[in-house]
């Protein structure tokens, strides 16, 4: 029996996928995103965030996937009801790959499908621990800019373009999803940049992702600093105006 | 303006002087001449129908006031009624005695004449009987007083005409839909509305409090459907026509007071089948409309009903109304079949008040009180000496020792519901208004409270803290019996010092497991709490045989509970409110909504029949199109596993702003977007407000 790092696990997760589902956060991410809205799942090691109301929890646990697997099938009367199931989020979950695989096929055992939020910047192997395992995979394509990737984020855009090429070409639903990160991919250009990257990679349908502040609170708590605190969140009409650049080319839809 | 909102205006407008409809009555009382006391009842009641002049509203389409009741009265008149409610004294909400929902299916059906000439035969069948013959009599001159009441606002909507701010042809249909009810029954739907909001406001107006609407969905619906197929209705109009009558609820609201009259829609018919109809959709529409607290909607959910009306009834909870509250229809029959009736008077039932199920004008007006267990438990832990707390040996010991303890609690509980039930002069306290929209009292001549209704009088127990209760035995279970970190009198100890100098061993008991995560071990108290309590309720009889209920839904009187005791195994400090009604302990159901329902639904509450409470908030994000049908599911598997109610709130801008000036008050209110959700509470200010700017365009 294999092991997961998890964070932890969020019930009633309804942004991330189709129907009622459990979001497990695992722990650990090679990327370094400075707007990074779950900054206690990029260390693998485990974190504590103390909360200025005094609250404190503890993230970063080893579990069999067994015992995930327990507790995530306790809501499995909501997954079957709503068309929902599970959902495997970060940090980077692919990084986990061998046991998520195996918990992806315990979890198809129980007739409960699974999906899979990676950012994709890991050798494609790991992707086949678990693409004969998960139903959907959320791709995040943060940028068109080879030197955002190296420099900001501390990822290889040519991994991520070649991974999401074969997992489409692969047959598995997959949906691309953009964060909107002000200063990095919003303007005007580089969303036509991604578009067309996004084109010649075959994707029909872009989800967006706006810009929020919400994991501010994540960095006080672990006494880290967030380069984005002060960067203010988008506008409506913001959103709605990098919406219509992307409906041009794709099924364009704000989650 | 709307003819809703320009009615919302002229209400705001508030009526001087106090409301006290009593002055009516009194004076009616020192004009009787009668010698009777149902007679001298009624005089007093017709009084308050007939003497105050009617107010109609620029904006009334539906008429029924209750301004005419507000008066500034002078000592003499303070002195009138001190005198007069002494020598005819009442027993109402504030006893505990006055929620009641009237038969209005009969109302509708027959009209005031109607039910005018089913007194007349009846008074045929007694013919022998003098008193029931004079109560009969009481009961004709209320409702001949009804009739003058519709007569005066007819003339009142005559006479307006000419006045500026006020419309010819609104005010002909007023007068002649009033006119034409004293005749007849009502033949449109717009008169069977009518004539069900005049009873209401005179039962208003008579100084009863919570009295319900019930299910108008169905004893409007015949006269609704008619009229649609024939044309002369639209959905729009009857849910203006609704909302226009549901608006003057508030009156009360607007003049520093309240009221909360239960509407009832959904639910299965008398044969077993969804009754959902267009009218259903209409009264949901028209609470919403009105958009203010005080119509109390209740929904019946069953299981075949279209998801259509249960997404339409989240919609309307997602404008931040908070209403309707859903009910598990399956639940509450069981619940209610459990004691007795007919099945399908059960299938008729609706709610009273706040949520309690009553059997729709066959019952006298419900009476409740609240059942603390917290109570007997500290009767142990506060009382036996160290030496006696420390010799029980184990968890079921001490089970047993709480099951005797609670039983001699229900024991003296019922001795003060019989002794506070009992009337010394029932002829001096009836009610023959009300006893004319109840089953059986016309035809047995009897006053609803003395043998007319069909079945007899309910108590209800609002069994208190289910969750303080779990998590304190599970405490209780796993620091002294399990991981054997305290004696028992050492918890005792701290309870009695309010846990100052134990820190250590409350954070002990608050690491105990909690109600409400899906884990047996504190969920198995909650599951023991329902059927024990239940099992010793069932034991009793109201002084008249009716059953007695149990509820856990007692409003915020968990906070009052809370006040006068001690600390709690669960590390509750004294004074500190208890669980609220069938909810865990607040904050302490740490794993999601999901695992907090699958706890919930735990309980056999087909034993509540009184019904129970549970509340949970969400972001208005979650009732956005495509989120919403998530909410959906997650309230349908929760009432397939035997979930009794939820009652779930929008949090509106205004309650994420009070959110962040309280905090203490929402601490597992969730903020969820993709990939990421969070304790609102646990955020920054400037991000809370980054919430509330995008929250903003999710609202209506």
């Amino acid at each position: 029996m294999k092991e997961l790092n998890v964070s932890s696990i969020q019930r009633f997760s309804t942004g991330d996928g189709p129907g009622i589902r459990t979001t497990v956060f695992l722990k650990g991410c090679n990327l370094r995103c400075p707007w990074c809205h779950n900054p206690e799942n990029i260390s693998s090691q485990p974190q504590t965030l103390a909360y200025n109301t005094g609250k404190k929890v503890t993230c970063g646990k080893i579990m069999s996937t067994e015992e995930v697997l327990a507790d995530v099938l306790e809501d499995v009367e909501y997954y079957r009801a709503s068309g929902g199931g599970v959902t495997f989020s970060g940090g980077e979950p692919m990084l986990q790959a061998e046991a998520l695989g195996e918990l992806c096929r315990m979890l198809n055992d129980n007739g409960v499908t699974s999906l899979i939020d990676t950012a994709g910047c890991v050798p494609w192997r790991y992707f086949e621990s678990v693409i004969d395992q998960t139903d959907i995979f959320y791709f995040d394509y943060k940028s068109a800019d080879r030197n955002i990737y190296s420099s900001i984020i501390n990822g290889d855009i040519d991994i991520v373009r070649c991974n999401l090429k074969r997992l489409i070409s692969s047959g598995r639903t997959v949906h691309v999803r953009i964060p909107l990160i002000p200063g990095i991919n919003t303007a005007v250009s580089e969303c036509e940049r991604i578009c067309t990257d996004l084109l010649d990679l075959g994707v029909k349908r872009v989800g967006l992702l706006p810009y929020h502040r919400l994991g501010s609170a994540k960095y006080d708590a672990l006494g880290i600093e967030y380069a984005y605190r002060n960067v203010p969140i988008q506008s409506a009409s913001e959103i709605e105006s990098i919406k219509e650049i992307y409906n041009k080319y794709f099924i364009t839809y704000i989650e | 303006m709307s003819i809703l909102n320009g009615l919302k205006e002229e209400m705001k407008n508030a009526p001087q002087g106090v409301f006290c409809p009593h002055l009516f009555k009194c004076r009616g009382y020192e004009a009787s001449r009668s010698e009777c006391l149902p007679d001298i009842r009624a005089d007093g009641i017709a009084a308050v129908f007939t003497q105050p002049k009617p107010y109609i509203y620029k904006n009334d389409l539906i008429v029924g006031s209750i301004r005419p009741y507000y008066v500034a009265p002078t000592q003499e008149d303070a002195e009138l009624v001190s005198q007069y409610m002494a020598k005819y004294p009442e027993r109402n909400f504030w006893q505990g005695v006055d929620h009641f929902a009237p038969d209005y299916f009969t109302a509708v059906n027959i009209g005031i004449p109607g039910l005018i000439g089913k007194i007349e035969k009846s008074k045929e069948a007694h013919k022998d009987d003098a008193e029931k013959i004079a109560f009969l009599d009481s009961m004709k001159k209320t409702l001949i007083a009804l009739c003058d009441k519709l007569t005066a606002y007819a003339e009142a909507a005559k006479a307006l005409i000419g006045t500026p701010g006020y419309d010819e042809k609104r005010l002909t249909l007023i007068a002649d839909n009033c006119i034409a009810l004293t005749k007849h029954a009502p033949k449109t739907f717009m008169e069977g509305l009518q004539l069900v909001w005049m009873i209401h406001n005179c039962f208003v107006s008579e100084g009863r409090y919570a009295m319900a609407i019930g299910r108008i969905d169905m004893f409007l619906y015949p006269l609704y459907k008619q009229d649609i197929e024939n044309g002369s209705l639209t959905d729009e109009y009857a849910t203006e026509l609704l909302a226009n009558a549901f608006l003057k609820i508030c009156e009360r609201r607007f003049s520093g007071g309240d009221d909360v009259v239960n509407i009832c829609i959904g639910g299965v018919d008398e044969e077993g089948n969804c009754s959902v109809n267009g009218l259903s959709y209409c009264v949901l529409h028209a609470v919403r409309d009105v958009n203010l607290p005080g119509p109390n909607l209740s929904a019946r959910i069953t299981p075949d009903c279209p998801d259509e009306f249960l997404d339409e009834c989240l919609k309307v909870i997602g404008t931040g109304l908070g209403y309707p509250a859903l009910m598990n229809d399956p639940v509450n029959i069981t619940a209610l079949s459990r004691k007795g009736y007919d099945i399908r008077d059960v299938r008729n039932y609706c709610m009273v008040g706040c949520i309690e199920n009553f059997i729709t004008g066959m019952q006298p007006p419900w009476s409740d009180n609240r059942f603390d267990p917290i109570c007997y438990l500290e009767d142990i832990l506060l009382k036996y000496d160290a030496e006696a707390l420390d010799n029980i040996t184990d968890m079921d010991e001490f089970m047993s020792i709480y099951e005797a303890q609670l039983a001699i609690g229900v024991e003296e509980y019922i001795q003060r519901m019989r002794a506070n039930a009992y009337v010394e002069d029932p002829e001096n306290m009836t009610s023959p208004f009300l006893s004319c929209f109840c089953d059986f009292c016309i035809e047995r001549g009897l006053d609803i409270n003395m043998g007319g209704s069909k079945y007899p009088s309910v108590h209800g127990a609002a069994l208190m803290g289910i969750g303080t209760v779990s998590d304190s035995l599970a405490a209780i279970e796993k620091t002294v019996y399990e991981t054997k970190k305290a004696k028992l009198s050492e918890i005792a100890e701290a309870l009695k010092a309010d846990f100052a100098g134990y820190e250590e061993l409350r954070e002990l008991c608050r690491s105990a497991p909690k109600y409400g995560n899906n884990s047996e071990y504190a969920d198995k108290y909650a599951v023991w709490y329902t059927k024990t309590l239940n099992d010793m309720f069932d034991n009793y009889t109201t002084y008249d045989g009716g059953a007695v209920y149990t509820a856990m839904a007692a409003n915020v009187s968990n906070i009052h509970a809370g006040r006068d005791l001690a600390a709690t195994p669960d590390g509750r400090l004294a004074g500190k409110p208890l669980s609220d009604a069938a909810s865990p302990t607040y904050g302490c159901d740490t794993r999601g909504v999901t695992s907090t329902l699958l706890s919930l639904s735990k309980p056999d509450y087909t034993r509540c029949a009184c019904g129970t409470v549970v509340n949970q908030k969400f972001t208005p994000a979650a009732f956005k199109d495509g989120k919403r049908e998530k909410l959906l599911q997650l309230i349908r598997v929760y009432f397939s596993r035997g979930g009794q109610e939820i009652q779930i709130n929008s949090t509106s801008r205004e309650t994420l702003i009070d959110a962040m000036e309280h905090p203490e008050n929402y601490p597992t209110l969730v903020v969820r977007v993709s990939g990421f959700s969070a304790i609102f509470v646990t955020l920054g200010r400037e991000v809370q407000e980054d919430i509330l700017s995008r929250t903003q365009h999710e609202t209506v």
